[in-house]
């Protein structure tokens, strides 16, 4: 490395932080050891650093901000009453009636598989709440995640979605099978889901790339097929709304 | 005594008061920086919390909440401006490797005051890395998931942004005297 490289590296480094271990970190600093020069520029550099972030520390914070933040909180209203012990007791109560209903359900003819059954789920699922199995804004991690969990990831986003920053991705059962879960992030709190299911899992599945509109609880769902792939887009407006995003 | 739903609560609101305690003023500076605002900073440092209390729990992984908190605020930011600025986009040259000479004295002559001014003068794309990098919070991997670009564009980011700043406060105009941003027209 020359001293060129290493003052363009050291410019950057902050001791004491994670990073500070980073291997073209000790390579640099190594060189410095070996050029008075740069030595002294580190130095200087390294006093420059820490004036400027203790400067940037002393900013000081607007007084009553903490309290101003404490007295609008309000508590989310999350449905993870499963989670409590209160309600153990009535798990187990209900697992009763859940024995009880999977020898009615296999009894009885096999309830419907179709496209229907399976749009409801997903959109219901996710205005009821859902856990994302991660949290970014860029698509690519989300899309690279999915793939890497061995999840469909070789959908094709509408190009009004590949502008949209991500909000999380998250990876769904429907019948024993895979469904991949891309939220945008519309800003002001909303959302928009695509779920991405294999067609051939999907009886009755749109047959084309036409979008066809439901409204589902609060959401208006857009379904459509392309490749192997059927698609359910929802969000929390009209039809118009929705297909402000499926097209130009 | 199984807890009841007010004990549940009051956890929730004694985890919502923890997390406000350990964050709050560094999310402030780091508003402050990117708005330059008061006001603005307060505003963004808020709504960031009240997400938190709206979406929080669907983040897994509880080791990141720092820099899923740091990630919402900056996404507030960009959301925010998004109909307000146009960004200009520069194309930059590698950074240059005659690097200004900060004396000690200048250093030291520095106030907050100033510095705060010459990190407002710096280009936009260079604001918010530099100012993470000053925070010190996070690490260049984690600063790359709260900016949502890639590690290496981070790094040249840093470097070109505290080369910028140094010539900002030794008064030399250098490489990167670009056009600050302009309100979008219309």
């Amino acid at each position: 490395m020359d001293s060129n490289l290493a003052k363009e590296i050291l410019l950057r480094y902050r001791p004491g932080t994670a990073d500070a271990d980073d291997p073209e970190f000790v390579e640099a600093l190594e060189q410095a050891k070996l050029d008075p020069e740069l030595a002294r520029w580190f130095a200087a550099n390294q006093a420059f650093h820490i004036t400027i972030r203790d400067r940037f520390r002393q900013l000081p914070v607007p007084a009553g901000l903490k309290e101003g933040i404490l007295a609008g909180y309000r508590p989310a209203v999350i449905p993870v009453w499963w989670q409590q012990p209160a309600f153990q007791t009535l798990a187990a109560a209900a697992g009763i009636v859940l024995l009880i209903s999977v020898a009615l359900f296999w009894s009885q003819p096999r309830e419907g598989t179709d496209f229907a059954a399976f749009q409801s789920r997903v959109v219901r699922n996710a205005q009821r709440g859902y856990a994302m199995d991660i949290t970014t804004t860029n698509l690519g991690e989300i899309r690279q995640y999915l793939a890497r969990q061995g999840a469909h990831a070789d959908y094709v986003l509408p190009a009004p979605l590949e502008k949209l920053p991500g909000d999380g991705g998250a990876i769904l059962r429907w019948r024993n099978r895979t469904v991949s879960m891309v939220c945008f992030d519309l800003g002001n709190h909303n959302d928009l889901f695509l779920f991405v299911a294999s067609r051939a899992d999907l009886p009755e599945a749109p047959s084309t790339s036409e979008p066809q509109f439901t409204s589902i609880g609060k959401l208006t769902a857009a379904s459509w097929s392309r490749g192997d792939r059927t698609y359910v887009l929802a969000g929390a407006g009209d039809e118009q709304f929705i297909r402000r995003y499926l097209s130009p | 005594m199984a807890p009841n739903d007010n004990d549940s609560r009051l956890a929730t609101q004694q985890d919502f008061e923890l997390l406000v305690s350990r964050y709050y003023s560094t999310l402030y500076q780091f508003a402050f920086s990117l708005t330059r605002k008061e006001d603005d900073a307060v505003d963004l440092t808020q709504q960031t919390f009240y997400t938190w209390a709206r979406k929080g729990h669907q983040l897994r992984d509880a080791s990141k909440v720092k820099t899923w908190l740091f990630t919402t605020l900056y996404h507030e930011f960009l959301e925010k401006r998004r109909r307000q600025v146009r960004f200009p986009h520069h194309e930059l040259s590698e950074v240059n490797q005659d690097l200004p000479n900060i004396a000690p004295a200048t250093v030291n002559e520095l106030d907050s005051d100033t510095v705060l001014q010459s990190l407002a003068r710096l280009d936009d794309t260079f604001q918010a890395p530099v100012a993470l990098f000053y925070l010190e919070e996070h690490s260049y991997k984690e600063i790359a998931d709260i900016l949502g670009i890639p590690l290496g564009t981070v790094k040249s980011r840093i470097s070109r942004g505290i080369s910028q700043l140094q010539r900002i406060l030794t008064h030399d105009p250098g490489p990167y005297s670009a056009p600050r941003r302009r309100p979008t027209h219309g």
